[in-house]
């Protein structure tokens, strides 16, 4: 009997060295349980994302409700690398708050977002840790507005007033301001965000904050007409807070703010940034930019195979993102045959299965046209008798073929 | 060819070579003279015709329509909208209704006995009507760029050349004082030994998302208005966005490269020359209809070593944020024209000009000894030329060679790779992926003419 546990136990062991064992990933707490946001969708969504980047494992702590006896919130966060902060609410218990702080000064890692920057008006260290918040009755005794003018210098601004305000909800540009740090390194230097809150008018004790993002709050949807900090990183002992201001997640139907692929790319990098002050995640192949709005409905970076499979029913007036991607890939084979050899199999291979559309088929033409082979022949000549892609076959055969 | 038109022609021709060679027809107006003073008579007007009748094409038109030796007979468009407009307003300058409007530039082409032509056409309709145009012998106001690819731009110049007409693009830049005043400077060696050149252009942007198919505007032939280009549903692109995607036009960067780069071309006296290599990226959009890059650069070599750098404004913008660009006055936003030599910078653009050391700028113009083709007023170069059968400030083989730059760097971005390009046949020397670019394939039944 003892043997048989013996050998079960080892059984495990090696299942989770098999399985990328935990022990390699670093531990994630999502704290959460009061927001005035919609915080069951939120963690749940902050949640997949620290998963799909595959450098966490993350647990939950969920608050008593609002109103209720919080004596009882004492969370480990001794036991994480990172504490997530989804929570704007009641007060924590001086108990949990102290062992907070003490985390922080530790070591410890902290990722702030969205509206967590609105908790805790009175708490001090909270608001040093993180840098900048809004809201809750905060004003010139809570610290200095933070801003970039349009000269671009960055202004720290005592004057009085409310902390905290937004105007509707919508797309904006983000842009980076520290190209060099890890968090963001190797993204593109804009991109353009999906429709979010734009946090503006934040102030705080902003020591040892550094603003890694900003984005111009525009006039014309009630903006400031300053460039707003986005993305902040904030020293706190021996503690690093990343603090995001991105993500609104309300009563609609679709979240697209976090469904961003920035949004996605800087929570993952700047929880990692957090955890460990190093980013090893690599950085995925499409990344976004100013040119439109990338949404990531699951959360997930795309592979070659699964944009073919979702290239193959697209239609008119359907998301075009997934050819796009596939075009961007092509053109990031910087002309290389083989790599184009494999590109053009794999467009084959999606144009020849049962259920490619026609529209599928006659967008992949423009491509084959200058980057096919011989071996693209067939299957154009085959294209040339269905009407609805003879056009664009014969737009590819023409320039295979011309000399 | 209708006999009455190309007597009609010659007799211009002979007017203008009679001023020349002293007068041996004393009783011709001189071409010359023609519009400086009182009115002209309506036989003695050059004759216009529109094809392309939307924005661009009403403003070039406008221009010609206050010349005093100009008469507008006819308009083309696919756009029943644009000729009702359009015909109001030439009927309302000559105070009758005898404008007549077409859908066909080929029924318009055959109808109507013209002495010359103002072309406005998205791009990707350049290369079949300037050179059917310039095949039928008439002279050719067009519009930048000069056509969507290079092959097509080569068959208009050789149709220019060959059929002997007079074409002014519509790069009116090289008609106004600061411009010149620039390159007048910049070729006379005023900033010392030009080394690189940067020009910026506007920056993308793809905010038209995905509309939805759609039945065309009344009155607009949507297959006429794709014409050799891909069949594809109704969108709501037509005027003005059609810049957005490929099958039309290069977006910003053909869209401007004819005005800034053509600049820079004529400052560095590039006029005859191409890059022997061209490295680009571009930023694409992930969604929507817009597939043109939103941000761009473009890095050219020439055979003395100069190096042009194309970029957004954007980009240039970050430079001068950093201290690597100018950073006075209008010089902000990234746009123009900027030439380095050895001894300072010469930057000019819409809003002004501007250089390193102001007394650049002070060097008095007659001292210079190099001086460029002094055209005041681009449209009446145009008719000056017509009259004379001069070469105009910007003829079609200037325009080629002008987007050409763009167009090749287009190429690169969508192949991503640094190419090496032979100026004098037209072709890329180390990438047969990048020669299948250099044409797109035409829809049925539509061909490049032959000249």
């Amino acid at each position: 009997m003892k043997k048989i546990f013996q050998l079960i136990v080892i059984a495990l062991l090696s299942l989770s060295v098999l399985f990328g064992c935990k022990e390699n990933k670093l531990k994630a707490l999502i704290v959460t349980g009061q927001n005035n946001h919609n915080w069951e969708e939120s963690h749940i969504i902050l949640k997949k994302i620290l998963e799909n980047s595959g450098t966490f494992n993350v647990e939950t702590s969920i608050s008593p409700a609002k109103g209720e006896d919080m004596s009882s919130f004492v969370p480990d966060f001794y036991a994480f690398d990172v504490i997530v902060l989804d929570y704007n609410g009641d007060e924590w218990p001086e108990k949990t708050k102290k062992n907070f702080e003490k985390y922080v000064k530790d070591g410890g890692g902290v990722v702030v977002y969205h509206a967590s920057d609105n908790s805790f008006p009175a708490w001090k260290e909270y608001n040093v840790m993180i840098g900048l918040g809004g809201w809750k009755g905060r004003n010139e005794k809570s610290g200095s507005y933070v801003y970039y003018n349009n000269r671009d210098e960055l202004i720290r601004d005592n004057s009085e007033g409310n902390g905290g305000e937004h105007g509707p909800q919508h797309e904006f540009v983000i842009e980076i301001r520290d190209t060099e740090h890890s968090i963001v390194k190797g993204l593109n230097k804009r991109w353009l965000h999906s429709q979010d809150e734009l946090y503006s008018k934040l102030r705080g004790p902003a020591q040892n904050m550094n603003i890694i993002a900003t984005a111009y709050a525009d006039t014309s949807y009630k903006g400031t007409g300053r460039h707003e900090p986005i993305l902040m990183t904030i020293e706190y002992g021996k503690g690093r807070v990343f603090h995001t201001v991105l993500g609104h997640v309300g009563s609609e139907k679709v979240h697209y703010a976090t469904q961003d692929a920035g949004f996605i790319i800087t929570l993952q990098r700047g929880a990692e940034w957090a955890a460990t002050g190093e980013v090893k995640q690599q950085l995925p192949e499409d990344l976004p930019n100013v040119g439109s709005a990338f949404l990531l409905p699951n959360y997930k970076f795309y592979t070659l195979d699964e944009l073919f499979a979702k290239a193959k029913s697209f239609e008119y007036g359907k998301a075009q993102k997934y050819l796009y991607l596939i075009s961007n890939r092509i053109r990031e084979a910087k002309g290389g045959s083989e790599k184009l050899k494999d590109f053009e199999n794999r467009i084959l291979k999606t144009m020849q299965s049962d259920d490619a559309t026609s529209e599928c088929k006659n967008y992949f033409c423009r491509e084959l046209s200058w980057m096919g082979s011989e071996k693209s022949l067939p299957l154009l000549n085959e294209l040339l008798k269905n009407d609805e892609t003879s056009e664009m076959a014969q737009f590819a055969l023409t320039r295979l073929q011309q000399q | 060819m209708s006999k009455n038109r190309l007597s009609r022609r010659s007799f211009l021709k002979k007017g203008a070579a009679a001023t020349a060679a002293v007068s041996l027809f004393p009783t011709v107006v001189p071409a010359s003279v023609l519009g400086r003073n009182g009115a002209v008579a309506p036989s003695d007007r050059i004759v216009m015709g529109l094809i392309g009748a939307g924005g661009m094409g009403n403003h070039d038109m406008r221009q010609f329509l206050n010349k005093k030796e100009t008469q507008i007979v006819a308009i083309c468009d696919v756009d029943n909208r644009h000729l009702k407009s359009t015909k109001a307003t030439i009927d309302n300058k000559y105070g009758n209704k005898d404008s007549r409007t077409y859908r066909d530039y080929r029924d318009f082409l055959d109808n109507e006995k013209l002495d010359a032509v103002i072309m406005a056409l998205p791009d990707h309709w350049h290369g079949i009507i300037a050179t059917t145009t310039a095949n039928k012998g008439l002279d050719i106001y067009g519009e930048k760029p000069l056509a969507r690819t290079i092959k097509e731009g080569r068959t208009i110049v050789d149709a220019a050349q060959k059929n002997k007409i007079i074409w002014q693009t519509g790069s009116w830049q090289r008609s106004v004082g600061n411009f010149k005043k620039a390159v007048e400077l910049v070729r006379n060696g005023v900033i010392g030994n030009v080394t690189r050149v940067e020009v910026g252009l506007p920056n993308g942007n793809a905010s038209i998302g995905t509309p939805p198919i759609q039945n065309p505007p009344e009155g607009v032939d949507w297959d006429r208005w794709l014409g050799p280009a891909p069949k594809v549903p109704f969108r709501g692109v037509l005027h003005f966005h059609w810049r957005w995607l490929q099958d039309y036009s290069g977006g910003q960067l053909t869209d401007w490269a004819g005005h800034h780069v053509d600049i820079a071309n004529w400052g560095l006296d590039f006029d005859q020359t191409g890059p022997v290599s061209i490295k680009g990226k571009g930023v694409y959009p992930a969604e929507g209809i817009y597939n043109v890059p939103v941000e761009y650069l473009i890095e050219a070599k020439y055979e003395n070593g100069v190096k042009m750098t194309i970029a957004n404004a954007q980009y240039f913008e970050d430079k001068r944020r950093n201290g690597i660009w100018p950073n006075i006055g209008a010089v902000r936003y990234g746009m123009g024209t900027v030439w380095y030599g050895d001894k300072g910078w010469i930057h000019v653009n819409r809003s002004g000009l501007w250089a390193s050391k102001p007394e650049f700028l002070k060097v008095p113009m007659s001292s210079l000894k190099t001086r460029i083709y002094n055209s005041t007023d681009h449209w009446q170069n145009f008719l000056d030329c017509v009259k004379s059968r001069e070469k105009t400030v910007a003829p079609a083989e200037t325009a080629h060679n002008s987007i050409s730059v763009a167009l090749i760097g287009e190429i690169a971005m969508l192949t991503d790779k640094e190419l090496k390009w032979n100026a004098k046949n037209e072709r890329f020397t180390n990438s047969e992926y990048a020669n299948r670019l250099l044409s797109r394939p035409f829809r049925a039944p539509w061909k490049m003419p032959s000249i």
